[in-house]
């Protein structure tokens, strides 16, 4: 099936109400909700409690949406610190579910939710799935993995929510994965942008493209880039949707973009969104880059303040072509974390991955970055698989496109970098969430 | 013309034996083999009884492949018969990009592969000096 074209678009808004509301009704929104979570979370979570007591701020000090600033900042340390349950704020027999994420440090960071923000989670991503076009007539291949981590509940329960079809195949396995997406008429599928194309890829070397009824795909999970998009859109002749969520949150279903994918609208009557620099945490101007910030209005279980999510992006207020006022945040640049330093320059995966595939098809956007240390310097390697478009059977040309991806690269990060071309399909596909960056310096 | 199968391989351990397996266990015969070696990848040539399904099955196991064309040449097995080729064709201003030799045939003449990026003039010259070539169905 092909995707569906924006000048045949028809847009759907779930909740109109909320999705195309005024700045300042949702401002008197937020503020009312604020003041309630203020409260909650003062008088049930002795964390919040002590460390509004150290900044002097006490619940009546509350009163907008603009008295945010005055609340203290939660790290992921905070939540590991008070691991598993010191941040609950309602009693444990009120928790229905437990969801999580394997940190790659240690202890898991845990999510706990009421019966209500389970709905809260489902009716997000419904609104989500809507604005990738989606209705309870489609057909949602889940193939997120199901169980800790949100991925697979999280598009389950919008796929409740919304009344359509879910198929909870969760990760792997992709020849079964392709089988059932055919037989079983999938009209969407859900899963990380990187699986995504992997799947992609598989369907067209099965020969199976013309098979599938699929028209959207739904991905998140991992930051990915514009070309990345593009080329699984253009291979499944779909349109790909970036879904964006952290289970400390809600899970997938905080943002989402739309048909116009001009920024990913938050829901921001649910979590409301700062983006602040990340240095003097001041409040940065729509469109300026800084780490973005949540507050969960309405959460029961784990009312966050202000949590830092690492995630590097900008904000946008304007009323999208979409119709929504929703703000939009941008597509993410990447994460505080995920940033290495080398060589004094700052490098993001994600730039490796705009320029690989900023050569028009020539190299496959599979691709490992390692870096090393040698006599005191910090070596960068990229590794890219050959492909059979680009093999030659002569050292010379092969030598030749390895100069020019390198080439490629210098200028786009400004840094020398090594290539390494490496066999096909030996770079690891991941189901969950890619590791593009091995860093083996000892820093 | 001999059609030839080029593969992309690292220079790791085992690499080589990767190829060689894929090819045994679809039951094809190695007829020559070269390699190119770089400190980090390398290419195998090689040309096989069956190419074209020694091709499907490399690319199933998810190997780079090329086919290409390749020439090939019988020599008698006495001293100098290979510079005289050479010479042939250095008369004839053709370019060798590279030459390998097959794995001993039993009873039969021994037979050289090279590549060249004029096969019409390089067929042309060693013909004309009563140089037998090798066809794919000989092998």
């Amino acid at each position: 099936m092909a995707a569906v074209s924006l000048e045949n678009w028809v847009e759907r808004i779930r909740d109109p109400k909320i999705e195309c509301m005024s700045r300042d009704e949702m401002a008197d929104l937020q503020s009312r909700r604020l003041v309630d979570v203020v409260d909650r979370v003062y008088n049930n979570v002795e964390f919040y409690r002590r460390k509004m007591q150290q900044r002097g701020v006490e619940p009546g000090d509350i009163k907008s949406i603009e008295d945010i600033e005055k609340l203290p900042f939660t790290t992921k340390e905070d939540l590991r610190d008070n691991y598993p349950f010191g941040l609950l704020a309602i009693p444990m027999k009120d928790v229905v579910r437990v969801q999580g994420t394997s940190g790659t440090t240690g202890k898991l960071t845990i999510a706990p939710y009421s019966q209500k923000d389970v709905d809260v989670w489902g009716e997000c991503v419904a609104r989500g799935l809507t604005m990738a076009g989606l209705t309870n007539e489609d057909i949602i291949h889940v193939c997120y993995g199901y169980g800790l981590f949100t991925g697979g509940m999280g598009l389950d329960f919008g796929a409740k929510a919304l009344g359509a079809t879910a198929i909870p195949m969760s990760a792997g396995n992709t020849k079964r994965q392709m089988m059932c997406m055919e037989d079983l008429g999938a009209t969407a599928f859900a899963c990380t942008p990187s699986y995504a194309l992997y799947l992609a890829e598989s369907i067209q070397e099965a020969g199976l493209v013309d098979h599938m009824k699929l028209k959207a795909g739904i991905h998140g999970a991992e930051p990915w880039t514009e070309e990345m998009r593009k080329k699984i859109e253009s291979i499944l002749h779909i349109n790909c949707f970036d879904i964006y969520g952290l289970c400390e949150i809600t899970g997938p279903g905080v943002a989402q973009d739309c048909i116009h994918k001009a920024g990913l609208h938050v829901h921001a009557d649910y979590f409301y969104p700062e983006v602040l620099n990340p240095v003097t945490h001041e409040k940065c101007a729509d469109g300026e880059t800084g780490e973005l910030v949540f507050t969960t209005l309405a959460k029961e279980a784990m009312p966050l303040i202000r949590y830092r999510t690492k995630d590097l992006t900008s904000i946008d207020h304007s009323t999208c072509e979409c119709g929504r006022t929703l703000p939009r945040i941008s597509k993410f640049t990447g994460r505080t974390d995920d940033m290495k330093v080398i060589r004094g320059v700052n490098v993001f995966p994600t730039q490796v991955e705009t320029a690989l595939l900023s050569m028009g098809g020539v190299v496959a956007p599979h691709y490992m970055m390692i870096v090393d240390r040698e006599d005191n310097m910090d070596v960068l390697t990229v590794m890219v698989e050959v492909d059979e478009s680009v093999f030659s059977d002569e050292i010379r040309k092969l030598d030749a496109l390895r100069n020019k991806i390198a080439a490629t690269l210098k200028t786009a990060l400004g840094l020398s970098v090594r290539v390494k071309l490496v066999e096909p399909k030996t770079i690891q596909r991941s189901e969950g969430k890619a590791v593009r960056v091995i860093d083996n310096r000892n820093l | 013309m001999i059609r030839q199968i080029s593969v992309f391989v690292e220079n790791q351990p085992g690499s080589m034996m990767k190829v060689t397996t894929v090819l045994t266990e679809a039951h094809i015969n190695i007829r020559a083999i070269s390699t190119f070696d770089t400190p980090e990848f390398g290419i195998m040539r090689l040309v096989v009884d069956e190419p074209a399904r020694a091709k499907e099955s490399l690319t199933q196991n998810g190997f780079v492949t090329r086919v290409s064309d390749v020439m090939g040449v019988e020599l008698k097995d006495e001293k100098g018969n290979l510079n005289e080729m050479l010479k042939i064709l250095a008369d004839g201003q053709i370019n060798v990009n590279y030459i390998y030799s097959f794995v001993i045939r039993a009873g039969k003449a021994p037979v050289m592969v090279f590549h060249t990026d004029d096969f019409e003039k390089a067929e042309q010259v060693l013909t004309d000096a009563d140089v037998k070539l090798v066809e794919e169905e000989e092998l």
